[in-house]
């Protein structure tokens, strides 16, 4: 249990931030509250993946040293370097969040154009 | 034909895109005949790729030229060839009859509709077409964006009951984001070819399990599976007409497909059968779905609104299908998600003509209607028969298709639902027809425009005759049912 | 309604964890994702695109596709909001 708890530590940290989001996506009857909670849940995932990047104490940022002179890939050790794909992929994922937060935040300004109110209770009492 | 022709799939719809907001400053109707002529070159190419399919096997292209397990990959067969026609055909179909109903619910923003009506359906190509976890994630997103904006843009309400959607449809996308991941870890790949291979030897791994329940959560999300689908009924019926004609039917459709994918392509349902019981868990859902979904059909005086809940009773019967895990059964399942399709686009389109003509579209103005708009109801008799599921339509095969496989399967309570809800669809047409064929036109409501002297007042040839074709392939996927299921879908069956 | 919202979210808590515990532990070097396919572009994207920053490589080339799609979810960000906030010109 704790020789799991040293090495998944780092997982369970992001788990609990994104069930912090996910409640808040659920309970909260701000919209904006909600759109905050969709935020930080889309945030931990982020973190999520690129902590996998991870490979221990040497690795750096896989940014090829010593590139522009000859540089052949049997000589390159590839320990050195991090996993670059998990940093793509959430750099798609980053700009999707945002997009996601955009429109979600147009149809907030929607709803309170409508009703005036940003609060679901609120809402529910002046349809 | 060039195996390079599959991408202009995608590569049409997302021109023709960034295209339309500039053609349409300069004359804004044009955006509407530049979607049409874009649609259209889709609809042809998909055909020929689903005949080159068909003709010799699978196609895979590499995009920018890196083989697959580290560039991305279009895969083709003949299954998501197929649902490419669809989407591409009914996208067709609902851009023609959109014209009118756009002009008089959103005439001043009709350039940026069509704008997201294209990239909705780039969305929805892209999902089918991708043989990537990841690329399958972007284009959901796609999709989903502008299906929110297309969504919130409607009636009273709608902006409110896009904002639940929004909530629920990131959870949806989280999660199937959150279970690619953990694909990641355990395989280190990101194609589907390729994790299938490489999946056998971990079978027994907690990582696959978790992968699997959060991407068919977040699916289920999407499709609007039974207890998941809350934020369904509120976003389509509020949405405008012409997007609740294109969402409604396709993405739900798209979602189910996904799920297909992933099941019997990434996964293999015969190995995760022996972890736990995922085919009798799958069947219980559709059960639980068609039940529900009827009853609150039953309830329901709207009629977008009960559409709705027939659409969710829907994807029970191809979610169960595809419990059933029997050949007879997949093949019902395909073929139904091919016909629901087309029959509730039709049923959609119907709505929104009603709406279009009598801004009302409460069961009771359903009264006199066979009188005052004959070629509508035609087509909506077609449509209604084959969701109850009568011959010749397109419904009944498929129904017939689930019926067998359920009694191969000996699922007796699956059978019993799908016979049920039938039984309550012809419930529920009927009492629609009762009501067309032998009332009055009610005159309370300001519909009598240019009424002639026959008592004929038609909606426009423009959205009358794409109906009219979604009703006409209604009948000829049903005379023709075996031609899709001996050349089509034969080939994506994966158990014998 | 809000214990139903805990149970849920505790629910989902806990399959996340219990998924992780089978995984390779943090910071593995020999972990499958940083050996299957991760070496290859860091291998060889400086003699396939000339780049040495492997994301930008991975980024623009490999993955392009995905990149496609990621300024497509921009674009259609940006119509979204103008088909949802643009109000009707007045008179």
């Amino acid at each position: 249990m704790i020789a799991s708890l040293f090495h998944y530590y780092n997982y369970w940290m992001f788990i609990g931030l994104m069930m912090i989001g996910f409640y808040a996506m659920m309970a909260k009857r701000n919209l904006i509250k909600k759109i905050i909670g969709m935020n930080i849940f889309q945030s931990a995932i982020i973190l999520f993946f690129i902590s996998t990047s991870v490979k221990g104490k040497g690795a750096s940022v896989p940014i090829l040293r010593d590139a522009h002179e000859t540089h052949e890939a049997a000589t390159l050790n590839i320990m050195q370097y991090t996993n670059p794909l998990p940093h793509v992929l959430m750099l798609t994922a980053i700009v999707v969040m945002v997009a996601t937060l955009g429109v979600a935040l147009a149809v907030a300004i929607l709803i309170h154009r409508r009703y005036g109110t940003l609060d679901e209770n609120e809402i529910s009492l002046r349809r | 034909m060039p195996a390079e022709n599959a991408v202009l799939i995608i590569v049409i719809p997302l021109i023709s895109a960034f295209l339309v907001p500039l053609i349409g400053r300069w004359k804004r109707h044009f955006s509407y005949f530049c979607t049409i002529g874009a649609l259209a070159t889709v609809s042809l190419i998909s055909t020929s790729t689903l005949l080159k399919t068909i003709k010799e096997g699978n196609i895979g292209y590499h995009m920018g030229g890196w083989a697959p397990p580290f560039g991305i990959e279009l895969a083709i067969d003949p299954l998501n060839a197929m649902m490419l026609v669809l989407v591409s055909v009914i996208s067709l179909l609902v851009a023609v009859y959109s014209y009118r109903s756009v002009d008089q619910e959103l005439s001043d923003r009709m350039v940026y509709f069509y704008t997201l009506y294209l990239l909705q359906v780039t969305g929805f190509a892209g999902i089918l077409i991708t043989g990537d976890l990841f690329n399958l994630y972007v284009f959901l997103e796609i999709a989903s964006l502008s299906g929110y904006a297309l969504i919130a843009v409607g009636e009273n309400g709608a902006p409110l009951a896009c904002f639940r959607y929004i909530i629920m449809g990131t959870i949806g996308a989280s999660f199937y984001l959150l279970g690619v991941g953990y694909i990641y870890m355990v395989t280190g790949s990101l194609n589907m070819a390729d994790v299938h291979q490489l999946l056998p030897a971990l079978y027994d791994s907690k990582v696959i399990a978790a992968a699997l329940a959060f991407i068919l959560t977040g699916l289920g999300i999407k499709m609007a599976l039974f207890p998941l689908h809350i934020w369904l009924p509120d976003a389509y019926t509020k949405a405008p007409s012409a997007s609740s004609a294109l969402i409604a039917p396709l993405m739900t459709k798209i979602s189910l497909y996904v799920m297909i994918r992933v099941l019997f392509y990434v996964f293999d349902i015969s190995i995760l059968e022996n972890l736990f019981p995922i085919s009798r868990m799958m069947v219980w859902a559709g059960f639980a779905a068609i039940c529900g979904g009827a009853i609150m059909a039953m309830a329901q005086t709207d009629f977008k609104r009960m559409l709705c809940y027939i659409l969710v009773a829907e994807v029970g019967y191809i979610v169960g299908g595809l419990g059933l895990a029997n050949a007879v059964a997949f093949k019902g399942a395909i073929l139904h998600m091919v016909n629901d399709a087309m029959m509730t686009a039709g049923l959609f389109t119907v709505a929104g003509i009603i709406m279009y003509k009598i801004r009302h579209r409460d069961l009771s103005d359903f009264k006199g209607l066979f009188q005052t708009m004959p070629l509508t109801m035609c087509a909506f008799v077609a449509c209604a028969l084959s969701i109850i599921g009568i011959p010749p339509t397109c419904g009944f095969f498929s129904k017939w298709y689930l019926i067998q496989g359920g009694i191969l399967a000996m699922q007796w309570p699956f059978v019993g639902a799908l016979i049920a809800s039938s039984l309550i669809n012809v419930f529920l047409f009927f009492r629609i027809m009762e009501m067309g064929y032998s009332f009055r036109p009610s005159h309370k409501r300001p519909m009598a425009i240019n009424t002639t002297e026959t008592g004929i007042n038609e909606a426009p040839m423009s959205m009358v005759i794409p109906t009219l074709g979604i009703a006409a392939s209604v009948i000829l996927m049903g005379l023709y049912n075996q031609v899709i299921v001996n050349r089509i879908i034969a080939f994506a069956v994966p158990m014998g | 309604m809000k214990p139903l919202y805990l149970i849920t979210t505790v629910i989902v808590g806990a399959l996340l964890i219990y998924g992780t515990l089978d995984m390779p532990r943090w910071g593995d070097p020999h972990s499958p994702a940083s050996t299957h396919v991760s070496p290859y572009y860091l291998q060889h994207s400086l003699v396939h695109t000339a780049t040495p920053n492997v994301v930008t490589a991975v980024l623009a080339d490999y993955r392009g596709f995905d990149t496609l799609g990621e300024t497509t979810v921009i674009f259609t960000a940006g119509m979204a909001c103008i088909l949802l906030l643009r109000r009707r010109r007045k008179g």
